[in-house]
């Protein structure tokens, strides 16, 4: 009686064991793709952030600012007589 | 136990044995037998189909990538930094198999297609062929999706966003991602990548399907935050190169300091060169000259002389020194003032820069006290910043000094420094007197102002009345009108050395100077210029770098929200214009 419920309590954890081992393979699998997926996400990401910090120095380059803001918009430094001190 | 008993009583012990013996050995054999079976039917049967599956799923070691550290301004403007890029290459072999898709690949690359083949038939027995380097990884990866045979690989571009403007302090790396020149040479280990390894299964598309281990973690190296203000370095560049043209001189420097904190705020050079074309660069392009050329300072060193007499209780600024006839003899050599300015006190001396006036005080000191003095303010002393090829400048031990060096000295000649280590001696007028060493990286705040590494060289009451000195430099009867920035005032002395060559100095090759301080009231900022052998429109320093400074620094004032200190000539300017 002892021994063979002992080989029936062996058996359904080998069994539980086994099973437990395919979920979890599963599972892993399952997680590595989505690590791959996000993996990929971040290298997109990485590549689009180089771009832009590079579109930004381009774009906010002071000759750039400079050159804009004196003949597009018309700016020129204050002189000193159009001063006004608030103080 | 019941049971057994019942056997036993039923069987012959030997005879059971010898069938049980057999049994078993029956049952092992016919194992034994289904192994080999096995064995053979994997090893013939489902040969091929097993090779396949093997080929199938690689384990292979393959890298991770990881990035350079990017070097940047103290805002955290990029100055240096690494972008990722694809290579395109293909297996020959396999690609050949298929020119269908090959010629999908070269429309898509913008190659021509006839050159490509011929170019890889040549080369078919190799594994590994570019087709197009260091692409957009966009376009590399729409041409090589779904095509067996054609591979990716990811490289690192080098990207300098702000060219040559600051070219000379960031260096440049080789095409191993190593620092060839300036900061990315100086912190190399800081900002180097080191690509990681993993061992993966990956399926015959190439694709990652399971990883089995990291073999390496990748570790990107780390960012650098200078303390360069890209706005002030944008400027000072400018300005250099506009007035190295305008005099066409050889070559130039400017030096622009945070006087509190010695920070170096923009550091520029003439001749420059874009480090994102490196192709036509010559040496003469790429130094540092601001940290490694060293000159004779020439005047610009008289407020200094001064200094070592009033630290020592010799001279104050009401001393009159009498500078008649205009010259004096010193061993045989006449020093010489552009004319006779008479008596003269020492602001008077610096506002007239007379050479015999500054020479009489330096020979009223002992040499030893003087050479004490110019050492304690720096010279001959490298910097604070670690820089390759910075150089100490040269200050030699008074034991050697000839009568004639005594009394040279006293305004810059038979001593040589960098324009760097000038604007530092100046911080230490605009520091009351401490020595403040200089940095290229930002400082935190807080370091900057409590844990200052500095040394008190000069009296505090000194300091002070040399930069109400100097201000007259910059004042109406001074030198360097042309340093003047209105609503501030501003402390400075001009400098025009004849260059010095092997057996003497040279006849008309000037080197000029300008090193200032502002706002004289409250010091924040110290700019130093030197521009080397102008040949056009002038040659004195109060004439060629003094509107270097007055261009950079006004400006520099304005974006910094520094307070003007002088409102009563803004005022009276006012009134002049209403």
């Amino acid at each position: 009686m002892n021994s063979r419920a002992g080989f029936a309590l062996l058996l359904t954890m080998v069994l539980g064991s086994a099973l437990s081992v395919i979920y979890v393979k599963h599972q892993s699998r399952v997680l590595f793709a989505d690590l791959r997926g996000v993996q990929k996400q971040q290298d997109r990401q990485v590549i689009q952030w180089g771009r832009l910090q590079l579109q930004n120095t381009t774009l906010a380059a002071h000759s750039n600012v400079e050159s804009r803001a004196r003949k597009d918009l018309k700016m020129r430094l204050p002189e000193n007589v159009e001063l006004v001190r608030l103080q | 136990m019941k049971r057994k008993d019942k056997m036993q009583g039923q069987d012959a012990p030997t005879v059971f044995f010898s069938t049980r013996h057999y049994f078993v050995l029956l049952v092992l054999v016919a194992l034994l037998g289904g192994l080999v079976a096995r064995a053979l039917y994997l090893q013939v049967v489902e040969h091929s189909f097993l090779a396949d599956q093997g080929g199938q799923r690689q384990i292979r070691t393959i890298e991770t990538p990881a990035y350079r550290g990017a070097i940047l301004d103290r805002f955290g403007t990029p100055l240096a930094i690494s972008t990722p890029v694809d290579s395109v290459w293909v297996n020959p072999a396999e690609i050949l198999g298929n020119l269908d898709a090959l010629k999908q690949v070269t429309r898509k690359l913008d190659l021509n297609y006839r050159d490509t083949v011929a170019m890889l038939k040549q080369r078919a027995s190799r594994e590994f062929v570019y087709l197009k380097r260091q692409l957009e990884p966009e376009l590399a990866r729409s041409a090589a999706a779904g095509i067996e045979g054609v591979y990716l690989q990811r490289e690192y571009n080098r990207y300098y966003p702000a060219g040559e403007v600051v070219s000379h302090l960031v260096g440049f790396t080789d095409i191993d991602d190593q620092g060839q020149e300036g900061l990315e040479l100086v912190y190399q280990d800081w900002l180097r990548a080191q690509p990681g390894e993993r061992r993966v299964i990956r399926n015959r598309r190439g694709e990652v399907i399971e990883e089995l281990d990291q073999v390496k973690p990748a570790e990107s190296g780390n960012d650098i935050y200078t303390s360069i203000d890209m706005r002030l370095q944008y400027i000072a560049y400018r300005s250099l190169a506009r007035a190295i043209k305008f005099h066409a001189a050889r070559a130039g420097s400017a030096v622009l300091l945070d006087a509190r904190s010695g920070e170096i705020l923009a550091i520029v050079n003439q001749p420059s060169y874009n480090p994102n074309r490196r192709t036509t660069m010559s040496a003469d392009q790429q130094r540092n000259r601001a940290l490694t050329d060293v000159f004779e300072p020439g005047s610009t060193i008289k407020p200094f002389t001064l200094a070592a007499a009033m630290d020592r209780g010799r001279y104050h600024r009401g001393s009159n020194i009498d500078t008649s006839p205009g010259y004096m003899m010193v061993s045989g050599h006449a020093i010489k003032d552009f004319r006779n300015y008479g008596v003269l006190d020492l602001a008077g001396i610096l506002r007239k820069s007379s050479n015999v006036g500054a020479s009489r005080i330096a020979m009223s000191l002992e040499k030893q006290e003087l050479w004490e003095s110019f050492k304690d303010y720096g010279f001959g002393e490298a910097s604070g910043v670690s820089f390759p090829g910075e150089s100490a400048g040269y200050l030699r031990h008074y034991s050697q000094w000839q009568p004639l060096d005594h009394a040279t000295m006293a305004f810059g000649y038979g001593m040589s420094l960098s324009i760097t280590q000038l604007a530092r001696a100046y911080a230490l007028i605009a520091n009351q007197g401490r020595l403040v060493d200089l940095s290229l990286l930002r400082k935190e705040p807080v370091v900057a102002t409590k844990n200052q590494i500095s040394r008190h060289v000069m009296k505090a009451a000194t300091a002070r009345q040399l930069i109400s000195m100097m201000a007259e430099v910059v004042g109406p009867e001074g030198s360097a009108q042309l340093a003047a920035i209105d609503g501030y005032q501003v402390a400075g002395k001009t400098g025009t050395a004849k260059k010095s060559i092997a057996g003497g100095y040279q006849k008309d090759d000037y080197v000029s100077v300008f090193a200032g301080i502002a706002p004289a009231s409250n010091p924040r900022l110290v700019m130093a210029v030197v521009i080397d052998e102008p040949t056009q429109n002038g040659y004195y320093g109060g004439v060629v770098a003094a509107p270097v400074f007055q261009e950079v620094v006004s400006n520099a004032l304005r974006i910094l929200d520094i307070a003007p200190d002088d409102l009563p000539t803004l005022a009276s300017n006012k009134d002049q214009g209403a």
